[in-house]
């Protein structure tokens, strides 16, 4: 028999009250007691702001660096794209920037969470808490830049003349909902990590793949009427960008249940992804 | 104590670590599986039918050479590594302190890891920020609360530890050699702290190469050689077949 196969064959442990129940025992179930809900939320939150004042982003030159990431990557696609691709398009800077802000985002939080718990690692390792908070807690730590980010688009529609509807309220429920694609993805991508080191390069191949396959820099038409149109339609991130364009740029094109369905969509898949990431969880410290 | 319910129960524990802990590629993980990817030709057992009953209230002593398991079996009894074989059961909340740090981030500041600590173990900001003068006045880091964690020497992190883990209610204690990266008045301060648990219904498991503390401050003395137990039970007894093995002076 070999050493996995008694891995999974071992005994169990059951921890009956401890702080944070051990990983993996079935008492540990997707919703912490209610007695532990307000130390969960507590331990998220202190989780995220450690996260965040640990990175550049704390700092006035930090705060400088990561407004000028997308500022760039806009003027370089406006040069290159605007006259064919941005061709038809209304306010093609607008609809770019928007797109690389989306992007952008995700493309930060789930890389950085994706690494969180080979990074943090001393928590991981010594640590007795769940670890999913150091996942979600990199994506939460994300949430103030992307925000600002939003509203900077925002503004920047409003000074070019854009006629702003009530589909600019639902922008906080649009952003609540890329973060929460963005968590299901980081809780499968940071699993996975624990136990395949270099798909960390892998997956930053796979964003490149992505920028290119996500309306940002043309329309969705721009590919035709084709198998590529159908995979558009597939891409979670273009169908969440689609859904900031419409607030912002169409004041007659929000979609409110369809809104509703992506949240509905995502949450169902973070649960999906924590029951994944909770079977390997006893694992990581041994592997991470 | 023995008489109090177990607040940890072990039942012919195991531990195998694979012997190659490098990472697997994405390659090997897509040609064989990850369950393949992750197996090695070789393993070594750490760990093998460690069977004991801690009683609430009691202070056990883990000795034995280095390699013996002591690590490892506080991290199986934290939740940390699964057995590969056996059964555990705790009952209570717990808290480990291995290694010179508290487990934090190095690019914060102390103030701002001991907030995390404090949540980590249930307490709230303004819970935490009363206690963290104290805190930083019995590690002897007073006006250090702005300093990068990163700065502070392994002696420094070692009485940081330390005095967090006094401030934190909890009623299992597992220790990891919380003692031996101190000086001598740091370890004199620890044991007075030790004299006070010592009456104190908390449970500790003690990992420590300290013959003298384990008889001190130890109902029960749990001695691991290579992986395996070879005794356990009152600190006299155990500690004297230590000391035997190894070689060591007996000390009262």
């Amino acid at each position: 028999m070999s050493e996995l196969d008694e891995l999974a064959q071992h005994d169990g442990v059951s921890v009956a009250t401890a702080t944070w129940p051990a990983p993996g025992t079935g008492v540990y179930t997707l919703a912490p007691p209610a007695s532990r809900q307000r130390r969960y939320w507590n331990l998220l939150r202190d989780v995220s702001i450690a996260q965040y004042l640990a990175k550049d982003q704390s700092t006035v030159l930090g705060l400088v660096w990561t407004f000028f990431n997308p500022l760039f990557m806009l003027g370089i696609l406006y040069v290159f794209f605007s006259a064919r691709a941005g061709e038809g398009i209304d306010h093609y800077a607008i609809y770019l920037l928007i797109g690389i802000v989306h992007f952008t985002h995700f493309s930060n939080s789930t890389s950085g969470a994706m690494v969180v718990l080979y990074n943090m690692r001393q928590l991981t390792c010594n640590t007795v808490l769940p670890k999913e908070v150091l996942v979600i807690g990199a994506i939460l730590s994300k949430l103030p830049e992307f925000a600002v980010e939003m509203a900077i688009c925002v503004a920047i529609a409003y000074g070019s003349g854009v006629r702003l509807g009530w589909g600019v309220a639902l922008l906080p429920a649009i952003i609540a909902a890329q973060v929460l694609f963005a968590v299901w993805a980081a809780l499968l991508l940071s699993t996975v990590h624990v136990f395949v080191k270099d798909a960390a390069y892998v997956y930053q191949m796979f964003l490149r793949v992505l920028f290119l396959i996500t309306p940002i820099f043309y329309a969705a038409d721009f590919v035709g009427h084709s198998t590529a149109r159908f995979l558009l339609s597939l891409n979670p991130l273009a169908q969440l960008i689609g859904l900031s364009r419409a607030a912002i740029l169409d004041s007659h094109g929000q979609s409110l249940p369809f809104l509703l369905v992506v949240i509905a969509a995502n949450g169902v898949l973070i649960r999906f992804a924590l029951v994944f990431f909770r079977r390997l969880e006893p694992k990581f410290a041994e592997y991470v | 104590m023995s008489d109090s319910p177990p607040a940890v129960r072990l039942e012919r524990v195991g531990k195998i670590f694979s012997k190659e802990r490098d990472p697997t590629s994405v390659y090997r993980a897509l040609k064989g599986g990850l369950a393949a990817a992750l197996q090695s030709a070789e393993s070594v057992r750490a760990l093998e039918g460690i069977t004991c009953a801690v009683a609430c209230g009691d202070k056990v002593g883990l000795v034995g050479d280095n390699g013996a398991g002591k690590t490892t079996l506080l991290k199986i009894i934290a939740g940390l590594y699964q057995p590969s074989s056996g059964s555990v059961a705790v009952d209570g909340d717990v808290i480990l302190v291995a290694g010179l740090g508290i487990g934090m981030i190095d690019e914060l500041t102390v103030e701002q890891n001991l907030l995390v600590y404090g949540a980590i173990h249930g307490l709230t900001r303004p819970e935490m920020r009363s206690r963290i003068p104290e805190i930083l006045e019995w590690a002897e880091l007073p006006g250090l609360g702005a300093a990068k964690l990163k700065t502070l020497s392994s002696g420094m992190r070692s009485r940081l530890a330390f005095s967090a883990m006094r401030t934190v209610e909890t009623t299992i204690y597992l220790l990891d050699e919380v003692l031996t990266a101190g000086d001598r008045r740091f370890v004199d301060k620890c044991a007075a702290v030790f004299e006070a648990y010592r009456a104190s219904p908390k449970t500790f498991v003690v990992a420590t190469h300290s013959i003298a503390f384990a008889r001190t401050f130890c109902n029960k003395v749990l001695w691991l050689h290579k992986g395996k137990q070879m005794a356990f039970g009152e600190p006299d007894m155990v500690l004297d077949r230590y000391t035997s093995f190894t070689g060591e002076p007996r000390l009262a």
